[in-house]
């Protein structure tokens, strides 16, 4: 029980973190998401299936308390959350190199996920003005964040098999 | 004969495990089919989940409004190492700005005077604003800019609901969408889903048009549905028209920078500069209370750090005009009074 109550006091921190305190540093109105990594890094550490579970929660999290486009974030880390847990078993979970080499990846996947649906909606969208505009700045922050966000899931996923909550 | 499987040393999946395998297979697919609909239902219909998301902003913001506070500290940090490196060049910008600025005094207290007298002459009675206004914090917001809402540090326990305008000293920021008991999300005018209406400052145009996000260009918002052959120019001061009853007449918006032809061949639409920095926007004020509609201001004087001089004999000025403003509010009075008391006396108490 303290297990889970420490994962959702870490997604409650980042999520905090994301929203009040990464915006000052960032770049023309894109800054890092930590949401994002973490979805990552939950399913290369556990498998896809808690990786679609971790994309829900973070994505219900954003969607309901940003008042952006309600689904886009939920649908997007699903998805993610989803096609990284697929390599959950290939990888050697203490690797860190690989999950930061695949943050650009997956900015690139939200991007295009999140415009896809919003020209699906009915925007108008210049995929390349947004490429240089959100796509660019966002990759950087990705990468910038993506070993700590790692390095903090790692230690959480190890205390989780410790108390035996979930298979490792 | 042992299955291949068990021979290698694998444990063969029996078909509970299969079956469980499958439905959680199917659970998310469902979810994902689910929330794909969704998206698309929510958007065209608006639909909110004030509930639960109120419950969250509520659980949140305790953890947003102390990272906030950390980052108000960073933020003050990086401007300061900032101001130490361009403090040389705005030195020179600043000297020249006053002097500038000296000039445009002269000017606005010419107006201010001007003003006086034609208000003292019309006996108009409205004041310069109207409103009651509600400090607050920006304590959230997005991490990409899809969509412009920010989270503020008040809510319905402070006065604030829902399609309140949100403004600050320079200018229209946006209006609050969803008041939760101690935040609320507040939708800035660069947001895609927003729209204002709005008129042309200038008091031989007055064109009327709308203003609404960019979703290309998040941080210049466009006016749009302006027919072609409208007296719009580049420079012209953009104004708050008070049509659609979210925002107040006569809050400026920003100026138009281009002007650009619409694909069709009848309208145009210019980009607009914001008044308001919506990158370093900190601390905002919620129009709670509206009484009437306020006159149109006159143009921001842009002011900054080294002109306190001036900035006093402003102050005075401004002080002065408060007071024959005041004075002319009472004359209004007691002529309004007056005018009662005769029609009571001519119409045999009708007049009530």
């Amino acid at each position: 029980m303290n297990v889970i109550l420490s994962w959702a006091v870490l997604i409650i921190l980042m999520y905090a973190a994301q929203t009040s305190l990464l915006p000052y540093i960032g770049y023309n109105g894109v800054s890092a998401n930590l949401m994002l990594l973490l979805t990552v890094s939950t399913a290369f550490l556990r498998g896809y299936r808690h990786g679609v579970l971790m994309g829900l929660i973070t994505g219900i999290l954003q969607d309901f308390t940003t008042g952006s486009f309600f689904g886009c974030s939920i649908f997007s880390y699903m998805l993610i959350g989803l096609f990284f847990g697929k390599f959950s078993d290939r990888i050697f979970k203490e690797q860190l190199l690989f999950p930061v080499l695949s943050a650009p990846l997956a900015a690139a996947m939200y991007f295009f996920i999140v415009t896809g649906l919003l020209f699906l909606i009915g925007y108008k969208i210049d995929f390349l003005h947004m490429i240089h505009t959100i796509l660019q700045p966002l990759i950087i922050y990705q990468v910038a964040f993506s070993w700590i966000v790692h390095k903090i899931a790692y230690d959480f996923h190890k205390l989780t098999v410790k108390h035996g909550i979930f298979r490792s | 004969m042992k299955p291949r499987q068990e021979l290698k040393g694998i444990k063969p999946r029996s078909r509970k495990d299969k079956n469980q395998n499958s439905n959680k297979t199917a659970a998310i697919i469902f979810v994902l089919a689910f929330v794909f609909l969704s998206i698309f239902i929510v958007a065209k219909t608006n639909t909110q989940v004030p509930a639960a998301s109120k419950t969250m902003m509520f659980f949140l913001s305790p953890f947003q409004k102390s990272f906030s506070w950390v980052g108000g500290g960073v933020s003050d940090l990086k401007d300061s190492v900032e101001g130490i490196e361009n403090l040389q060049e705005e030195t020179t910008r600043l000297r020249a700005e006053v002097e500038k600025l000296r000039a445009e005094n002269l000017n606005a207290s010419e107006a201010l005077s001007e003003n006086q007298r034609l208000r003292a002459l019309l006996g108009y009675k409205q004041n310069a604003t109207q409103f009651d206004l509600i400090a607050a914090s920006i304590v959230g917001r997005d991490s990409v800019t899809w969509s412009s809402v920010v989270t503020i540090n008040r809510g319905t326990l402070d006065g604030v609901a829902d399609n309140m305008a949100v403004v600050t000293e320079l200018g229209l920021v946006g209006h609050v969408v969803e008041a939760g008991l101690n935040t609320s999300k507040v939708q800035l005018i660069l947001d895609p889903r927003s729209s204002v209406g709005t008129l042309i400052q200038r008091p031989e145009s007055r064109v009327a048009g709308i203003v609404e996000g960019d979703i290309n260009n998040p941080n210049a918002p466009k006016m749009v549905n302006i027919p072609k052959d409208a007296d719009v120019k580049v420079d012209d001061m953009i104004v708050t028209s008070g049509f659609g009853g979210i925002y107040p007449k006569g809050v400026i918006v920003g100026k138009i920078k281009e002007i650009h032809n619409d694909e069709g061949g009848l309208l145009k639409h210019g980009i607009v500069a914001t008044t308001v920095n919506f990158e370093k926007l900190e601390d905002v004020a919620v129009i709670v209370n509206s009484r009437e509609t306020p006159p149109e201001p006159l143009p921001p004087v842009l002011q900054t750090a080294g002109t306190e001089l001036d900035a006093e004999e402003v102050a005075k000025q401004l002080e002065h005009s408060k007071i024959i403003q005041q004075e002319v509010r009472d004359s209004v009075k007691q002529a309004q009074q007056l005018q009662l008391e005769q029609a009571q006396k001519s119409g045999g108490g009708t007049a009530n």
